[in-house]
């Protein structure tokens, strides 16, 4: 059998010391000596079964200060050898980095050769069965590499407050999230869907407009395309996406439920490209560099044809999506990089008629960052950004909301000796709203709603910094603030977030991990819709108290497992989707009214989609709404909607995580995510357990490499019910029926070549085909739990890359 | 929030749409729209003209005489004469006035070509009976003119349609509409 051999690894800027040379490195004497980490012992990587001919990996690696592998990632895919270097390459163990002689933690890159074994022996006689020699594998050697690679000195330990991280060939396995490395928030502890299969999210009993995503530092309106539809940047874009519950790193801020932050790929020193194609959409990313690599270029991006696809079924229904990135880099020196990251999304919802099409909802945004960042020195950097930006949404009869941002930032991120990182930074947003809600149709109280969305400027400024403060060897903390200042429509708020979080070793494999924070928000909409922000900061800042405490414990074999207790405390929240006890829909037997003569509808019983209680206050006039809704008419709904939209409540959550990963990568993969929690609102003299409260949430995963290129997955999902309506017909059940379903993996891989690959993957969400409660149906005849769904999605497609 | 609802409703429905490989209702082909066609569309454009004058008016206001005027969203007033009553457990409200358009205009687009029009109405109408919130009372009621005039488009794609000085008789029942238009019978299911 042939193997892989290893070679080419970085070095620091400005002052570069190859090992073991480092004291011919540098005349500039103040200036650190980095020494690049040294790989001990003898790592063999087995050729892979099946695969032919030669192949070269190029592979970052993460190495802790202990010179322990902590990711490995192939720049690229290139099976069956990427996947093999990565899984062996986490085996491998350095010498550390060091600093003027202090271990760090660093990120190098590496190229590992696979060459084929030689052919067999002509055979004389045949083998006994028993006898079938194991792979032999070679050993790794050194081979010049075309360049000396740079090592750039990272946080290669998590933030303590971040509750998981997955990477984008981890999320691949993960059945259920097409590959989508923002759908795998799903699967991460303390997070609860509002509905299966919506991208909508409660985080730690904070509900989703309360979460802010960002991509690369750039705040987005939304992640997803329509309903269930996948996320707006394409995967091989993203380098990994990370979930911040509560207690977040300074730099984040203005949300007061959670972060979701995704990080695109650095920029690759060699040509490549992904594409897939599916039955409802498909997508292309290539990415290459030019003038000698000093610049590099990105163009990606995804379209759905399922709007030709319903017309071909002659569906009235239209639904179409597509989105885009670009991204051009520049060195300028060897210290200086521009470049230019412009992305955006489109959905729209309609409905075809004999003339025109009707929209029923459409979505979109478009960015363009445009970023300056210069190191300084061997101890920091800092990047100055602008951002130029439009949301837009339109709704029916012409109602539409628009928001022209411009924004500017400047991140620093600087060492001060050898215990202290400074991590700053600065930002002004300018948000100029155009909206038209109101067409004079509007019920008396989606009226005042609308009246809540005044065309306007907003103005946010921010000012933030935290230390890193490796205070022991076995102790971390980071105490931080930021300060932000918001104006809307006349009026101002502040507020003043301070942050710590910390860290302690407790032996070579546990770490206790601490995050206590701070955060306030302006007041938000139900969801995340784009130009969906309430003008004026009426009611003021929203706020959170969020602390978690947790232990993190490395298993070994590429497994961890995480434990977390954590608490959150929210006032003065805008959470109209909680803050109603839930209600039955229609009239259960025995409530209707006693005291009067009804009238003759003539089909008794209707119910559904009425109440008992008074339709209107006593004394007033109700509304005529004949034929529906509409023309202005007052519903019962509207009115409590609208209540719920101008209350403020107080909430807690609190609640334990579990998270047990096996990296998905592996020959047998996995994880199990489980939270117990509870969340509760005080509002209106009231307090309850919340609308969307889940006291179980679990998930579960398993990937398992079948050999011969074939890998397979599972993934289990269960949840609690939510909160029930009291229901006379069964006044001792509490909770709507729990929620469970299946989703399953399937792919098959060929190397076409050394570069190029080809795989097809059949996915298929809910193949238990459950449906999920989401309240409770009277008449009075009885009342019966209210489904939707079931949300099955099968899914059938082809995806390649060199 | 109804505009949260939609979103929602939207989401909701793609998802589920989703689920069962998209919409399955076809597209409509594009029929005539005969003279009894018009009409009817002409008598829903008048129902829900008033029905918005109620809402912009009258509706969460205290029971009793009132004497109230309103622009119309798209040009135009209405003034609403008369007294309304309610019973809040029944969801109903018993109302006699009179309302005296002037030039009130009123545009509705849908998917159905039958309930889209843009209508400019100038006359006065008497309204009498109940308006019930279902399903625990029942809308019955009676509408009546000596003079409507209508003016604008019905239909979809637009058919050009006026009526000048148009007797009106209508009654309500539930969510039914039948009488005459200018002498001519109609009926509309709201």
């Amino acid at each position: 059998m042939g193997a892989g051999s290893a070679g080419a690894w970085g070095q620091a800027p400005p002052v570069i010391a190859s090992a073991p040379t480092a004291s011919t490195a540098t005349p500039t004497l103040a200036r650190p000596v980095m020494v690049p980490p040294k790989l001990v012992g003898d790592p063999t990587v087995p050729y892979p079964e099946g695969a032919s001919g030669d192949a070269s990996v190029v592979l970052t690696l993460t190495i802790d200060n202990a010179g322990v592998v902590q990711s490995a990632t192939a720049d690229v895919t290139q099976e069956p050898f990427s996947s093999r270097a990565e899984r062996a390459a986490l085996a491998f163990r350095f010498e550390p980095a060091t600093r003027d002689g202090t271990p760090v933690a660093v990120r190098i890159r590496m190229v590992l050769d696979f060459h084929p074994p030689p052919p067999p022996e002509p055979k004389v006689a045949e083998p006994p069965p028993e006898v079938k020699a194991p792979p032999k594998p070679g050993k790794p050697t050194a081979r010049p590499s075309e360049g000396i690679e740079e090592v750039q000195v990272r946080g290669a330990r998590g933030e303590p407050s971040r509750t998981a991280t997955l990477s984008r060939a981890e999320v691949r396995q993960i059945p259920g999230t097409f590959g989508d490395p923002f759908r795998a928030i799903e699967i991460m502890p303390g997070v609860t869907p509002i509905v299966s299969g919506l991208p909508f999210f409660f985080v730690r009993g904070a509900p989703p407009g309360n979460v802010g995503y960002y991509l690369d530092g750039v705040r987005v309106p939304y992640l997803f395309h329509v309903g269930a539809g996948p996320s707006v940047v394409h995967p091989g874009l993203i380098d990994r996406v990370d979930l911040y519950s509560g207690g977040y790193p300074a730099r984040y801020g203005r949300y007061s439920g959670g972060i979701v932050a995704g990080e695109t790929l650095p920029q690759s020193t060699k040509l490549r490209g992904e594409y897939n194609v599916r039955a409802f959409d498909a997508g292309a990313l290539v990415e290459a560099p030019f003038a000698n690599g000093k610049g590099n270029v990105l163009l990606g991006g995804r379209y759905s044809y399922t709007a030709a696809i319903l017309t071909l079924l002659s569906s009235a229904t239209i639904l179409d999506y597509w989105d885009y990135q670009a991204r051009v880099a520049y060195d300028l020196g060897r210290d200086d990089r521009l470049s230019v990251f412009a992305f955006g999304a489109y959905d729209f919802l309609g409905e075809k008629t004999a003339t025109e099409t009707l929209t029923l909802f459409g979505t979109e945004f478009h960015r363009v960052d445009a970023r300056f960042d210069h190191k300084l020195g061997s101890e920091g950097a800092i990047r100055t950004a602008v951002t130029l930006g439009i949301d837009r949404t339109r709704l029916q009869n012409d109602r539409f909301l628009r928001d022209r941002l411009l924004g500017t930032r400047t991140e620093l991120s600087y060492r001060l000796g050898k215990v202290a990182t400074l991590r700053a930074g600065a930002d002004v947003q300018m948000d100029r709203y155009d909206i038209e809600l109101n067409g004079g149709d509007l019920s008396p109280s989606n009226a005042n709603i609308a009246n809540a969305f005044p065309s306007r400027t907003d103005l946010a400024l921010g000012a933030r910094a935290d230390f890193v403060l490796a205070l022991a060897p076995t102790f971390d903390l980071t105490p931080g603030v930021r300060v932000d200042l918001f104006t809307s429509d006349g009026q101002s708020a502040m507020g003043v977030d301070p942050r710590l979080q910390s860290r302690v070793k407790a032996g070579s494999r546990v770490q206790l991990l601490s995050a206590l924070g701070l955060a306030h928000q302006p007041p938000s909409f139900v969801i995340p819709v784009p130009g969906f922000q309430p003008g004026g900061l009426r009611g003021g800042l929203q706020k959170a108290l969020q602390e978690s405490f947790g232990v993190e414990v490395d298993l070994g074999g590429s497994t961890t497992v995480t434990a977390t207790l954590f608490h959150n405390a929210f006032f003065d929240m805008s959470d109209a989707l909680s803050v109603t006890t839930p209600q039955v829909n229609g009239c259960p037997p025995g409530a209707f009214p006693a005291d009067t003569i009804a009238g003759d509808p003539g089909r008794q019983p209707t119910g559904n989609g009425s109440r008992c209680s008074p339709r209107f206050p006593n004394g007033q006039i109700g509304p005529d709404r004949s034929g529906g809704g509409g023309q202005a008419s007052q519903t019962t709904g509207d009115t409590q909607n609208a209540r719920a939209f101008e209350t403020r409540a107080t909430g807690s959550a609190y609640g334990f995580e579990l998270f047990l990963k096996r990296k998905l990568t592996s020959k047998i993969g996995g994880f199990v995510s489980y939270t117990l929690s509870r969340s509760t609102r005080t509002a209106n003299n009231a307090t309850f357990i919340a609308s969307f409260d889940r006291t179980h949430v679990l998930n579960a995963a398993i990937a398992v490499d079948l050999g011969r290129n074939w890998r397979a997955g599972a993934r289990g999902t269960f949840y609690t019910g939510l909160p029930k309506a009291p229901d006379p017909t069964n006044p001792g059940a509490t909770r709507l029926d729990p929620f469970y379903k299946v989703d399953l993996r399937l792919e098959k891989r060929w190397q076409l070549n050394q570069r190029f690959w080809i795989s097809a993957v059949a996915e298929w969400v809910n193949v238990t085909f459950t449906k999920e409660s989401v309240g409770t149906n009277c008449t009075l005849n009885g009342c019966v739990e209210q489904k939707v769904g079931p949300v099955t999605i099968p899914s059938i497609g082809v995806e390649g890359g060199f | 929030m109804s505009s949260m609802k939609r979103t929602f409703g939207a989401a909701l429905a793609i998802a589920l749409a989703a689920a069962c490989g998209g919409g399955n209702s076809a597209t409509p082909a594009v029929p005539t729209c005969d003279a009894a066609c018009q009409d009817a569309i002409a008598i829903r454009s008048l129902r829900e003209t008033l029905k918005l004058a109620f809402n912009l008016t009258l509706q969460g206001k205290p029971v009793g005489h009132h004497d109230e005027s309103v622009d119309c969203p798209l040009g135009g007033s209405v003034h609403v004469v008369g007294d309304a009553t309610s019973n809040p457990a029944q969801g109903a409200t018993n109302v006699d006035l009179v309302y005296e358009l002037l030039g009130c205009t009123y545009t509705l687009k849908d998917d159905d070509p039958k309930q889209t029009y843009s209508m400019s109405l100038v006359g006065k109408v008497e309204q009498k009976g109940v308006i019930a919130v279902q399903p625990s009372a029942t809308t019955a009621l009676g509408f009546r003119s000596g003079s409507v005039s209508f003016r604008g488009s019905v239909y979809n794609p637009a058919i050009s349609y006026e009526q000048a000085a148009c007797a009106v008789v209508l009654q309500q029942d539930g969510n039914k509409l039948t009488g005459t238009l200018c002498g001519r019978s109609g009926t509309v299911d709201l």
